[in-house]
């Protein structure tokens, strides 16, 4: 095995620990925000993971719309919204013991049926560049939801905008 | 090692159950959120990996991801709007506490 085989692995290692142990800092930390921070470095990592699976425009989205803009909203949110107080209450609830069984049933049942099934699967190809395709496809044969999702996210702003009225001033 | 198609179904799965785990066993609104924001990148994982090895001369894949983001953005704005107002109405972003319907 030569040096160059070896480069991705390592690469593809060293982020599944990173994304793991930063999910379940995300799930298990009693602060919030400290949650928040860890989601924005764990989304991070998931562009990493794209760039290492060849998609070059959808690594760069993911940083520009996930790490840039959905995380910045949160943090704002979660300023807005707790007291100093939640650092000392409990956060999770009664059924966490049974919640933590279902997840792991769930995951060892997908990663059975995974290695079952996908063991063995190799690249064929290098990757290459891939935005004039993708620019290609949402304009040609993914036209209607590309219109679609405008709609979407027309509703999606004002509804965000009727939400924070305040209540006295909603018509 | 060389790096195969189940490497990466393999992770996506570990990340999609943390999810779980946290949508179930969260109090606060806004971890549940942020653990379905974790689920969303499961699934996205699992779309590029499937793309890049079993059809590289496509490109659906990182297609349905960028819808799959747009999705997650609009679900997030709403979703943190809704938080808030509930925030002013109740005082608290506690899940329990949600129960002002049940008479």
């Amino acid at each position: 095995m030569t040096m160059e085989q070896m480069i991705p692995t390592v690469i593809f290692a060293a982020m599944a620990i990173l994304l793991i142990g930063l999910s379940l800092i995300v799930v298990t930390a009693k602060s919030v925000f400290r949650s928040a921070i860890a989601l924005t470095a764990a989304l991070g990592i998931v562009a990493g993971i794209f760039a290492l699976l060849g998609a070059d425009f959808v690594a760069a989205s993911q940083l520009l719309i996930y790490v840039g803009g959905i995380m910045i909203i949160m943090l704002f949110v979660i300023m807005l919204s707790q007291r100093s107080t939640a650092l000392t209450e409990r956060q999770t609830n009664e059924q966490w013991l049974w919640g933590a069984l279902f997840a792991l049933a769930v995951t060892c049942a997908l990663i059975v049926q995974f290695r079952a099934v996908y063991r063995g699967v190799f690249a064929t190809s290098v990757p290459t560049p891939t935005s004039v395709a993708i620019g290609r496809l949402l304009l040609g044969d993914m036209i209607v939801p590309f219109e679609a999702i405008s709609l979407v996210l027309l509703a999606a702003l004002v509804g965000a905008v009727y939400f924070g009225l305040d209540y006295e001033e909603k018509l | 090692m060389t790096l195969s198609l189940h490497h990466f179904l393999m992770l996506s799965a570990i990340l999609f159950g943390i999810g779980i785990y946290g949508v179930l066993s969260r109090r606060n609104i806004l971890g549940i959120l942020m653990s379905i924001e974790l689920m969303f990148n499961a699934a996205n994982i699992n779309l590029i990996a499937f793309n890049h090895f079993l059809y590289p001369d496509q490109v659906w894949g990182h297609g349905f991801v960028i819808f799959v983001m747009t999705l997650a953005a609009a679900e997030a704005v709403v979703g943190l709007s809704l938080v808030l107002a509930i925030y002013r109405n109740i005082k608290s972003v506690y899940t329990e506490k949600l129960n002002i319907l049940h008479g």
